[in-house]
């Protein structure tokens, strides 16, 4: 039943894509915190190139549904799937660990998390920052890495910034770093958890350019954020995540335009008159 | 085990018979240091040649081990015939004197560095607010900077109180019979070291707890409701 | 005066070599003791963090009992129970008479053991000074346990930790001496040595703030090069800013 809620969901997209493989799935995932349910049976899909950007109110749980595909936490109920490969999950002393922490691992490895806060590493280079997870995480050619990343720089436009340290770099082009740290792993999707919040808005503009190009390079993404007609632009698909549940969900044009649900019109009015 | 307890029982006692000469050094060497620090803080904002001789004492008492510094006062001064024929020496040939006074000189320099760094830690905007509504220095002093400065020195005031009930043993190797000086004396006369030494070493323990306990109230005393981290 | 300078210096008639092997055993008994302390706060650090109820408790009784206990018992503990200990071990295989371990080992273990509970805490406040999202971060990328632990989290968690691992050191250096207590021919034991058999205290002490106060300034000045190292990113970031 929690598999046809996220088919279901998937079908609601552009007919064109529904041939594409699911790249990773939400299948009825539950989440709570001590007594504050979180989540609260979250299905949700994204099929291979397509784009989908997660809006809702702060607190609503979006940060928690994207944190919960690499498993940096783990659902009460429901499972996380990534290329059709369940993350299995077992019950022990009461609580829900993962069977296989090498599965878990692996799979991570194959997904590129953009934080809100950046979180690059101090103590090594830009360059030591996108090169560490393939060289020590895939064992990948030292040299090797360092020419794609030093390509990966020259995307994000950080090419001249080699071999400074993080803290020398403003906001945006250190967000900038940590997206050219996620695609050195060669990701299967991009997860984004508000990436532009944390920055000054005359910086909003790099990182979101950032963004876009891998949105039409095909990639497969999930964008949590607030920048409404950012989503609206970039995304195939767009989810009204509303108090732990899918409140609404459809291309952007409904979402951001024509919202069938009361609360999800209300969000959105709100935000675009703020915007 | 009757007489197994009975032994702890009476080598715990002769031991307590230490703690007033260990509690005596520890207050009088703080009160003098503490007061020696202050006297230094104020000395150092004084004049440029105070600042460095100041900074030149702190470095050396830091830099050094205590005991030295005892060494030094009990035996090092005493081979000058000007400094034995001189008015200070009966007090330099007392083991008390001589260890209260390095004690003293040892933990001012500890207690001028904390100092400095709870002056230094004083925002420069709250000294403004206070000049802004017309305090007087000294009431700028006593008001704003002192408080601020106090709250944010005393933890580490704290472990250097603590460091000091532990540094008054080494009075015991220029022979003073306080808590270490008399379980010295117990364990060459028993043999038995670990029993002797864990009485002593219980009753420093108890020392510091309760030491530590008391600064604790002081704190929440002075810290401001919701101040704390 | 012109006496006491040579027998400060390093003539036929000088006590300036003992002074400095003197000096060299209190250096080699510091790098032994602060090791020993070194690794007993490492696994106790991690204990800390990581173990359960139990072993968690088990190291705060450890940490409280030594930062609370004067460091000269504890010696004394080495030195004259260690005897006691090994005396009856030894009695069981039917030997007799007096045992003791050397002056080097009881003041390496003596104050190994009181340091290892302050890098308990130093070591441990390292630790949780990371900022979580640099971990997490990590663990997003796919790194292991012992990978994360050995590029993210001792590199990190020892930028925290110099400035406090330092402050160990110099405490080692200083209470080293505490050690001469036990007849070993460390820098205080020669200081006290040399005063008695001239009878020139004075000279000799002076003789000993020099040598102590170098070794102290000498490696002080090496903790902060290594720091400086460490933190080399954010020292250089803040340069530019500045
Ligand atoms: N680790 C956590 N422990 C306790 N509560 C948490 C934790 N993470 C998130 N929450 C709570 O979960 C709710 C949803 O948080 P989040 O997923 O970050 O929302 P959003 O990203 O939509 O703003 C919030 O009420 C937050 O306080
Ligand atoms: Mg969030």
């Amino acid at each position: 039943m929690a598999v046809a809620s996220g088919e279901q969901g998937v079908t609601s997209g552009s007919a064109t894509e529904a041939a594409k493989p699911v790249v990773i799935e939400a299948i009825g995932v539950e989440k709570k915190f001590g007594a504050n349910k979180v989540l609260r049976g979250v299905s949700l899909a994204a099929r291979e190139g397509e784009v989908v950007s997660i809006v809702g109110a702060s607190g609503s749980g979006k940060s928690t549904l994207l944190r919960c595909f690499p498993l940096l936490e783990i659902p009460d109920a429901g499972d996380v799937a990534i290329a059709g490969e369940v993350l299995a999950l077992v019950e022990r002393g009461g609580r829900r660990l993962p069977r296989d922490i090498g599965q878990v691992q692996r799979v991570r490895s194959e997904l590129g998390f953009v934080f809100q806060s950046f979180n690059l590493w101090p103590h090594r280079t830009v360059l030591g920052n996108v090169v560490e997870a393939p060289v020590h995480v895939q064992k990948r050619p030292r040299a090797e890495c360092v020419a794609e990343a030093e390509a990966l720089l020259e995307k994000v436009g950080l090419a001249d910034k080699r071999d400074a340290w993080p803290a020398q770099l403003s906001g945006g082009q250190q967000q900038r770093a940590a997206i050219a740290r996620a695609l050195a792993m060669r990701p299967k999707a991009l997860l984004f958890d508000e990436p532009t919040s944390a920055l000054d808005p005359e910086l909003v503009g790099e990182v979101l350019r950032v963004i876009r190009g891998l949105a039409e390079e095909g990639r497969t993404m999930l964008i949590v954020t607030h920048e409404m007609s950012f989503a609206a632009e970039v995304s195939t698909r767009a989810v009204f995540l509303d108090a732990g549940i899918v409140g609404e969900e459809g291309p952007p044009e409904q979402i951001f335009r024509h919202p069938q649900t009361d609360r999800c019109r209300a969000f959105v009015s709100r935000h675009l008159a703020r915007g | 085990m009757m007489a197994e307890l009975a032994f702890l029982f009476g080598v715990t006692r002769k031991l307590l018979g230490g703690l007033p000469l260990t509690i005596e050094l520890v207050t009088l060497s703080v009160a003098t240091g503490a007061l020696l620090a202050v006297a230094m803080a104020l000395a150092r904002s004084a004049s440029r040649i105070a600042a460095v001789l100041v900074s030149f004492y702190v470095f050396v008492f830091r830099g050094s081990p205590l005991l030295l510094q005892m060494f030094f006062i009990y035996y090092g001064l005493g081979q000058f015939a000007a400094v034995r024929d001189s008015f200070a020496w009966p007090a330099l040939r007392d083991p008390t004197f001589c260890a209260i006074l390095s004690l003293a000189l040892n933990t001012a320099a500890y207690t001028s560095e904390i100092l400095r760094g709870g002056l230094a830690s004083v925002p420069s905007g709250a000294i403004e607010a206070g000049r802004a509504v017309g305090m007087s220095r000294v009431m700028l002093l006593r008001r704003v900077v002192l408080p601020l400065a106090i709250r944010q020195a005393l933890p580490a005031y704290s472990n250097e109180l603590i460091a000091m009930v532990k540094s008054t043993s080494l009075a015991s190797i220029v022979t003073l019979m306080e808590v270490s000086g008399i379980a010295y004396a117990l364990v060459s006369e028993t043999y038995r070291a670990i029993e002797v030494l864990s009485c002593a070493g219980a009753i420093y323990l108890v020392l510091i707890v309760l030491l530590t306990r008391g600064v604790w109230l002081v704190e929440t005393w002075l810290s401001p409701a919701g101040s704390r981290a | 005066m012109g006496n006491a300078l040579r027998l400060v210096g390093f003539g036929p008639t000088g006590w300036g070599g003992t002074l400095l092997e003197g000096a060299a055993m209190t250096l080699a008994l510091s790098v032994c003791a602060y090791l020993l302390g070194l690794a007993i706060g490492a696994l106790c650090a991690w204990g800390r963090l990581s173990g359960g109820r139990a072993v968690r408790a088990m190291i705060d009784v450890y940490t409280t009992v030594l930062r609370g206990v004067p460091d000269l018992l504890v010696i004394y503990l080495f030195y004259f129970g260690g005897g006691q200990m090994i005396g009856a071990i030894a009695h069981l295989f039917g030997a007799t008479g007096f045992f003791g371990l050397n002056g080097f080992m009881v003041g390496t273990i003596a104050i190994g053991l009181v340091t290892g509970a302050y890098q308990t805490e130093v070591l441990r406040g390292g630790y949780l000074a990371i900022p979580r999202g640099e971990i997490e971060a990590a663990r997003a990328i796919g790194m292991g346990r012992l990978l994360m632990l050995r590029r993210i989290i001792a590199p990190r968690a020892l930028r925290f930790a110099l400035p406090g691992m330092g402050n160990v050191w110099q405490q080692v250096l200083k209470e080293s001496a505490l050690v001469s207590v036990t007849g070993l021919a460390e820098l205080m034991r020669q200081v006290n040595v040399a005063s008695g058999s001239t009878q020139l205290p004075f000279d000799f002490t002076i003789a000993g703030f020099a040598l102590y106060l170098a070794l102290t300034t000498v490696s002080g000045g090496v903790f902060m090069g290594v720091e400086r190292r460490v933190a080399h990113g954010e020292r250089m970031a803040r340069k530019q800013r500045a």
